[in-house]
Protein backbone atom coordinates (compact mmCIF):
# COMPACT_ATOMS: atom_id res chain seq x y z
CA UNK A 1 0.00 0.00 0.00
CA UNK A 2 1.41 3.61 -0.81
CA UNK A 3 0.05 6.63 0.30
CA UNK A 4 -0.47 9.01 -2.77
CA UNK A 5 1.18 12.66 -0.11
CA UNK A 6 3.98 10.42 -0.30
CA UNK A 7 4.67 8.16 -3.11
CA UNK A 8 7.78 9.84 -3.68
CA UNK A 9 9.54 9.65 -0.52
CA UNK A 10 12.40 7.46 -0.77
CA UNK A 11 14.46 8.12 3.19
CA UNK A 12 12.52 8.57 6.22
CA UNK A 13 14.78 10.07 9.50
CA UNK A 14 13.15 8.97 13.13
CA UNK A 15 15.10 11.02 15.60
CA UNK A 16 15.80 11.86 19.14
CA UNK A 17 14.36 15.84 19.98
CA UNK A 18 17.20 15.76 22.42
CA UNK A 19 19.46 15.30 20.06
CA UNK A 20 19.32 18.85 18.35
CA UNK A 21 17.35 21.54 20.62
CA UNK A 22 16.46 23.54 17.23
CA UNK A 23 15.97 20.33 15.25
CA UNK A 24 12.51 22.31 13.90
CA UNK A 25 14.73 24.95 12.61
CA UNK A 26 17.60 22.93 11.02
CA UNK A 27 16.18 20.29 9.01
CA UNK A 28 13.91 23.06 6.79
CA UNK A 29 16.65 23.44 4.48
CA UNK A 30 16.76 19.95 3.41
CA UNK A 31 12.91 19.42 3.86
CA UNK A 32 13.06 22.57 0.74
CA UNK A 33 16.09 20.82 -0.75
CA UNK A 34 14.76 17.10 -1.60
CA UNK A 35 10.82 18.15 -1.20
CA UNK A 36 9.30 14.64 -0.41
CA UNK A 37 12.42 12.36 -0.70
CA UNK A 38 13.23 13.11 2.95
CA UNK A 39 11.04 12.95 5.32
CA UNK A 40 11.47 13.87 9.12
CA UNK A 41 9.90 12.55 12.29
CA UNK A 42 11.02 14.40 15.70
CA UNK A 43 10.51 11.73 18.52
CA UNK A 44 10.21 13.07 22.20
CA UNK A 45 13.07 10.16 22.77
CA UNK A 46 14.18 6.80 20.50
CA UNK A 47 12.57 5.11 22.95
CA UNK A 48 9.61 5.69 22.00
CA UNK A 49 10.19 4.15 18.42
CA UNK A 50 7.39 1.23 17.62
CA UNK A 51 8.35 -1.52 15.30
CA UNK A 52 5.29 -0.54 13.54
CA UNK A 53 6.74 3.14 13.09
CA UNK A 54 9.50 0.95 10.79
CA UNK A 55 7.27 -0.57 9.02
CA UNK A 56 4.53 1.84 8.04
CA UNK A 57 7.81 3.59 6.62
CA UNK A 58 8.20 1.20 4.15
CA UNK A 59 4.35 0.24 3.46
CA UNK A 60 4.27 4.33 2.35
CA UNK A 61 7.07 4.43 0.02
CA UNK A 62 10.34 4.62 2.35
CA UNK A 63 13.18 2.86 0.55
CA UNK A 64 15.47 3.28 3.71
CA UNK A 65 14.36 3.77 7.14
CA UNK A 66 17.17 5.57 9.70
CA UNK A 67 16.28 5.98 13.18
CA UNK A 68 18.94 8.61 15.01
CA UNK A 69 19.66 7.76 18.77
CA UNK A 70 21.50 9.42 21.45
CA UNK A 71 24.43 7.15 22.09
CA UNK A 72 24.14 4.84 24.90
CA UNK A 73 24.55 5.96 28.77
CA UNK A 74 23.47 9.34 26.99
CA UNK A 75 19.92 8.94 26.82
CA UNK A 76 17.99 11.73 28.94
CA UNK A 77 15.45 9.43 30.10
CA UNK A 78 18.29 6.54 30.82
CA UNK A 79 17.23 3.40 28.97
CA UNK A 80 14.97 4.93 25.81
CA UNK A 81 17.98 4.55 22.95
CA UNK A 82 18.21 0.82 24.29
CA UNK A 83 14.57 0.51 23.47
CA UNK A 84 15.04 1.62 20.29
CA UNK A 85 17.55 -0.91 19.47
CA UNK A 86 15.59 -3.84 20.40
CA UNK A 87 12.26 -2.20 18.44
CA UNK A 88 14.72 -1.73 15.87
CA UNK A 89 15.75 -5.63 15.77
CA UNK A 90 11.97 -6.71 16.27
CA UNK A 91 10.98 -4.45 13.39
CA UNK A 92 13.91 -6.03 11.37
CA UNK A 93 13.08 -9.56 12.26
CA UNK A 94 9.94 -8.86 10.92
CA UNK A 95 10.63 -7.58 7.57
CA UNK A 96 12.98 -10.61 7.54
CA UNK A 97 10.04 -12.84 7.40
CA UNK A 98 8.51 -11.41 4.52
CA UNK A 99 11.34 -12.28 2.76
CA UNK A 100 12.55 -8.49 2.34
CA UNK A 101 16.32 -7.27 3.30
CA UNK A 102 16.14 -5.88 6.80
CA UNK A 103 19.14 -3.22 5.82
CA UNK A 104 16.47 -0.71 4.87
CA UNK A 105 16.36 -0.35 8.32
CA UNK A 106 19.05 1.21 10.25
CA UNK A 107 20.43 2.38 13.65
CA UNK A 108 22.58 5.83 13.96
CA UNK A 109 24.34 6.73 16.36
CA UNK A 110 24.62 10.67 16.98
CA UNK A 111 27.60 12.44 18.57
CA UNK A 112 25.15 13.34 21.27
CA UNK A 113 22.88 15.56 22.53
CA UNK A 114 23.01 19.30 21.28
CA UNK A 115 26.35 18.25 19.94
CA UNK A 116 25.33 17.86 15.91
CA UNK A 117 22.87 19.62 13.79
CA UNK A 118 19.80 17.33 12.06
CA UNK A 119 20.49 19.10 9.37
CA UNK A 120 24.33 17.60 9.47
CA UNK A 121 23.26 14.34 10.26
CA UNK A 122 20.69 13.97 7.88
CA UNK A 123 23.13 15.63 4.97
CA UNK A 124 25.77 12.90 6.13
CA UNK A 125 23.20 9.73 6.03
CA UNK A 126 21.99 10.99 2.75
CA UNK A 127 25.72 11.65 1.81
CA UNK A 128 25.12 15.70 0.99
CA UNK A 129 27.48 18.58 1.25
CA UNK A 130 27.10 20.17 3.58
CA UNK A 131 24.46 23.04 4.10
CA UNK A 132 25.82 26.92 3.75
CA UNK A 133 23.84 29.39 5.97
CA UNK B 1 -4.41 -14.94 31.54
CA UNK B 2 -4.42 -16.89 28.52
CA UNK B 3 -0.94 -16.28 26.91
CA UNK B 4 -0.38 -17.13 23.27
CA UNK B 5 2.46 -16.67 20.52
CA UNK B 6 2.04 -15.53 16.90
CA UNK B 7 2.94 -18.03 14.40
CA UNK B 8 5.68 -17.63 12.32
CA UNK B 9 4.94 -15.60 9.30
CA UNK B 10 5.41 -18.01 6.49
CA UNK B 11 2.52 -20.44 7.52
CA UNK B 12 0.16 -17.75 8.43
CA UNK B 13 0.72 -16.61 4.51
CA UNK B 14 0.22 -19.95 3.48
CA UNK B 15 -3.30 -20.14 5.18
CA UNK B 16 -4.18 -17.06 3.70
CA UNK B 17 -2.88 -17.39 0.08
CA UNK B 18 -5.89 -18.45 -1.90
CA UNK B 19 -7.63 -15.47 -0.35
CA UNK B 20 -7.12 -11.22 -1.51
CA UNK B 21 -9.51 -9.61 1.03
CA UNK B 22 -8.00 -9.99 4.77
CA UNK B 23 -10.54 -9.39 7.74
CA UNK B 24 -7.49 -9.39 10.76
CA UNK B 25 -9.21 -9.31 13.84
CA UNK B 26 -7.75 -8.97 17.22
CA UNK B 27 -8.32 -9.46 20.54
CA UNK B 28 -7.92 -6.79 23.46
CA UNK B 29 -7.52 -8.79 26.50
CA UNK B 30 -5.30 -11.31 27.16
CA UNK B 31 -3.51 -12.05 24.15
CA UNK B 32 -3.13 -7.94 24.19
CA UNK B 33 -1.35 -8.48 27.50
CA UNK B 34 1.06 -10.57 26.17
CA UNK B 35 1.81 -8.98 23.06
CA UNK B 36 0.53 -11.33 20.82
CA UNK B 37 -2.47 -10.22 19.52
CA UNK B 38 -3.76 -6.64 20.70
CA UNK B 39 -4.22 -4.11 18.47
CA UNK B 40 -0.50 -3.29 17.79
CA UNK B 41 0.43 -6.79 16.92
CA UNK B 42 -3.19 -6.86 14.96
CA UNK B 43 -1.54 -3.78 12.62
CA UNK B 44 1.93 -5.38 12.44
CA UNK B 45 0.65 -8.44 10.91
CA UNK B 46 -1.23 -6.21 8.61
CA UNK B 47 1.38 -4.07 7.34
CA UNK B 48 4.00 -7.40 7.40
CA UNK B 49 0.73 -8.74 5.06
CA UNK B 50 0.56 -5.62 2.88
CA UNK B 51 4.26 -5.37 2.09
CA UNK B 52 4.76 -8.78 1.42
CA UNK B 53 1.57 -8.65 -1.32
CA UNK B 54 3.09 -5.24 -2.88
CA UNK B 55 6.46 -7.66 -2.68
CA UNK B 56 4.64 -9.89 -5.24
CA UNK B 57 2.79 -7.11 -7.00
CA UNK B 58 -0.05 -8.64 -5.55
CA UNK B 59 -3.48 -6.09 -4.50
CA UNK B 60 -4.73 -7.66 -0.96
CA UNK B 61 -7.41 -5.95 0.63
CA UNK B 62 -6.34 -5.88 4.54
CA UNK B 63 -8.34 -4.42 7.14
CA UNK B 64 -7.61 -4.45 11.42
CA UNK B 65 -9.92 -4.84 13.64
CA UNK B 66 -9.43 -5.72 17.55
CA UNK B 67 -12.18 -6.92 19.49
CA UNK B 68 -12.13 -6.29 23.43
CA UNK B 69 -12.46 -9.98 23.96
CA UNK B 70 -12.59 -12.15 21.26
CA UNK B 71 -14.25 -15.43 23.15
CA UNK B 72 -17.46 -13.75 23.69
CA UNK B 73 -20.59 -13.52 20.80
CA UNK B 74 -21.59 -9.80 22.02
CA UNK B 75 -18.26 -8.60 21.15
CA UNK B 76 -18.17 -11.05 17.98
CA UNK B 77 -21.40 -9.06 17.13
CA UNK B 78 -19.14 -6.14 16.22
CA UNK B 79 -17.53 -7.39 12.69
CA UNK B 80 -20.76 -8.94 11.19
CA UNK B 81 -21.41 -5.69 9.03
CA UNK B 82 -17.94 -6.28 7.67
CA UNK B 83 -17.77 -10.69 7.27
CA UNK B 84 -19.79 -10.08 4.43
CA UNK B 85 -16.71 -7.46 2.12
CA UNK B 86 -13.95 -10.52 3.45
CA UNK B 87 -12.68 -13.53 1.71
CA UNK B 88 -10.90 -15.18 5.47
CA UNK B 89 -10.77 -13.97 8.92
CA UNK B 90 -7.10 -14.32 10.04
CA UNK B 91 -7.83 -14.22 14.05
CA UNK B 92 -4.99 -12.88 16.68
CA UNK B 93 -7.36 -14.19 19.37
CA UNK B 94 -6.48 -17.70 21.27
CA UNK B 95 -7.74 -20.90 20.27
CA UNK B 96 -11.21 -19.99 22.75
CA UNK B 97 -11.29 -16.58 20.59
CA UNK B 98 -11.25 -18.35 17.29
CA UNK B 99 -13.60 -21.02 17.97
CA UNK B 100 -15.80 -18.23 19.17
CA UNK B 101 -15.69 -16.50 16.00
CA UNK B 102 -16.37 -19.98 14.23
CA UNK B 103 -19.37 -21.05 15.77
CA UNK B 104 -20.98 -17.25 15.64
CA UNK B 105 -19.82 -17.14 11.73
CA UNK B 106 -20.26 -20.01 10.23
CA UNK B 107 -19.91 -18.99 6.25
CA UNK B 108 -16.44 -17.76 6.33
CA UNK B 109 -12.88 -19.20 6.87
CA UNK B 110 -11.20 -18.41 10.38
CA UNK B 111 -7.13 -18.68 10.51
CA UNK B 112 -5.49 -18.48 13.93
CA UNK B 113 -2.39 -16.59 13.70
CA UNK B 114 -1.73 -17.51 17.45
CA UNK B 115 -0.33 -20.54 18.88
CA UNK B 116 -2.40 -20.23 22.29
CA UNK B 117 0.64 -21.41 25.01
CA UNK B 118 -0.59 -21.45 28.47
CA UNK B 119 -2.81 -19.53 31.74
CA UNK B 120 0.20 -17.74 32.60
CA UNK B 121 1.39 -14.39 34.70
CA UNK B 122 3.35 -11.40 33.83
CA UNK B 123 6.47 -11.73 35.63
CA UNK B 124 8.02 -8.30 34.48
CA UNK B 125 7.61 -6.45 30.82
CA UNK B 126 7.92 -8.80 27.90
CA UNK B 127 7.72 -12.17 30.43
CA UNK B 128 5.51 -14.37 31.21
CA UNK B 129 5.41 -17.80 33.07
CA UNK B 130 3.03 -20.36 32.70
CA UNK B 131 1.45 -21.00 36.20
CA UNK B 132 -2.02 -23.35 35.63
CA UNK B 133 -2.79 -26.10 33.13
CA UNK B 134 -6.52 -25.78 34.36
CA UNK B 135 -6.49 -29.36 35.84
CA UNK B 136 -10.16 -28.59 37.51
CA UNK B 137 -8.70 -29.86 40.59
CA UNK B 138 -6.97 -26.82 42.09
CA UNK B 139 -5.12 -27.95 45.31
CA UNK B 140 -2.62 -24.85 45.48
CA UNK B 141 -3.62 -24.31 49.43
CA UNK B 142 -1.94 -28.29 49.48
CA UNK B 143 1.05 -26.90 47.85
CA UNK B 144 1.93 -23.39 49.29
CA UNK B 145 0.03 -21.84 46.38
CA UNK B 146 2.66 -22.90 43.68
CA UNK B 147 1.15 -25.72 41.66
CA UNK B 148 3.55 -28.74 41.00
CA UNK B 149 1.38 -29.68 37.88
CA UNK B 150 2.60 -26.66 35.93
CA UNK B 151 5.64 -25.20 37.89
CA UNK B 152 7.53 -28.59 38.96
CA UNK B 153 8.80 -30.72 35.66
CA UNK B 154 8.14 -33.84 36.62
CA UNK B 155 4.84 -32.78 38.48
CA UNK B 156 5.46 -34.25 41.24
CA UNK B 157 2.92 -34.32 44.33
CA UNK B 158 5.15 -35.39 47.69
CA UNK B 159 8.12 -33.62 47.96
CA UNK B 160 10.91 -33.33 45.91
CA UNK B 161 12.72 -35.44 43.51
CA UNK B 162 16.14 -34.87 44.74
CA UNK B 163 17.64 -34.02 41.99
CA UNK B 164 17.43 -30.21 42.07
CA UNK B 165 20.98 -28.02 42.52
CA UNK B 166 20.88 -24.63 44.65
CA UNK B 167 17.20 -24.79 44.64
CA UNK B 168 17.06 -25.03 40.98
CA UNK B 169 15.66 -27.81 38.77
CA UNK B 170 17.31 -30.34 37.16
CA UNK B 171 15.89 -30.66 34.08
CA UNK B 172 16.37 -26.64 32.83
CA UNK B 173 18.77 -24.81 35.99
CA UNK B 174 16.89 -21.93 34.21
CA UNK B 175 13.98 -22.99 36.70
CA UNK B 176 13.39 -22.47 40.04
CA UNK B 177 13.16 -25.85 41.73
CA UNK B 178 9.04 -25.70 42.95
CA UNK B 179 9.38 -28.19 45.71
CA UNK B 180 11.99 -25.76 47.09
CA UNK B 181 9.87 -23.01 46.36
CA UNK B 182 7.07 -24.81 48.13
CA UNK B 183 8.99 -25.74 51.18
CA UNK B 184 10.59 -22.67 51.54
CA UNK B 185 7.05 -20.92 51.35
CA UNK B 186 5.59 -23.57 54.03
CA UNK B 187 8.11 -22.25 56.00
CA UNK B 188 7.46 -18.82 56.10
CA UNK B 189 4.15 -19.22 56.56
CA UNK B 190 4.46 -22.28 59.89
CA UNK B 191 2.97 -24.62 57.82
CA UNK B 192 6.18 -26.75 57.13
CA UNK B 193 3.80 -29.44 58.97
CA UNK B 194 1.64 -29.92 56.25
CA UNK B 195 4.35 -31.66 54.23
CA UNK B 196 3.68 -34.64 56.42
CA UNK B 197 0.31 -35.17 54.72
CA UNK B 198 0.70 -37.42 52.11
CA UNK B 199 -1.29 -36.33 49.04
CA UNK B 200 -3.28 -38.95 46.52
CA UNK B 201 -2.97 -38.75 43.25
CA UNK B 202 -5.08 -36.41 41.51
CA UNK B 203 -8.20 -37.09 39.46
CA UNK B 204 -7.00 -36.97 35.64
CA UNK B 205 -10.60 -37.56 34.77
CA UNK B 206 -11.38 -34.09 35.43
CA UNK B 207 -9.30 -32.79 32.79
CA UNK B 208 -9.28 -35.13 30.18
CA UNK B 209 -10.93 -38.32 27.90
CA UNK B 210 -14.75 -36.99 28.64
CA UNK B 211 -14.31 -33.93 25.67
CA UNK B 212 -14.52 -30.49 26.27
CA UNK B 213 -15.21 -29.30 29.63
CA UNK B 214 -18.23 -27.09 30.70
CA UNK B 215 -19.38 -25.06 32.91
CA UNK B 216 -23.10 -24.18 33.24
CA UNK B 217 -24.70 -21.98 35.93
CA UNK B 218 -28.48 -21.70 35.98
CA UNK B 219 -28.13 -18.18 38.13
CA UNK B 220 -25.93 -16.56 35.04
CA UNK B 221 -27.89 -18.04 32.41
CA UNK B 222 -30.98 -16.01 30.89
CA UNK B 223 -34.21 -17.55 30.75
Amino acid sequence: MSDPDHSDSTVAIFFCRQLDPEQDANRRSLEKELGPKVRFFPLPCSGRIEALHFLKALETGARKVYLVACPEGACRYGQGNVRARKRLDFAKALVREVGMSDDCFELVTAPGAGLASMDEIARGLLGLKPHRA
Amino acid sequence: MITAERKPFAEIKAACAPYRRILVVGCGTCVAECAAGGEKEVALLASQLRLDAGKARRTIDVKEVTLDRQCVYEFIDQIFPLVDQYDVILSLGCGAGVQAMAEVLPKIHIVPALNTTSIAETMEQGVWREDCRGCGDCKLDRFADICPITRCAKGLFNGPCGGSKGGHCEVDPDVPCAWHLIITRMEETGRLDAMNEVEPPADWARTQGKGPRKIVREDQKTP
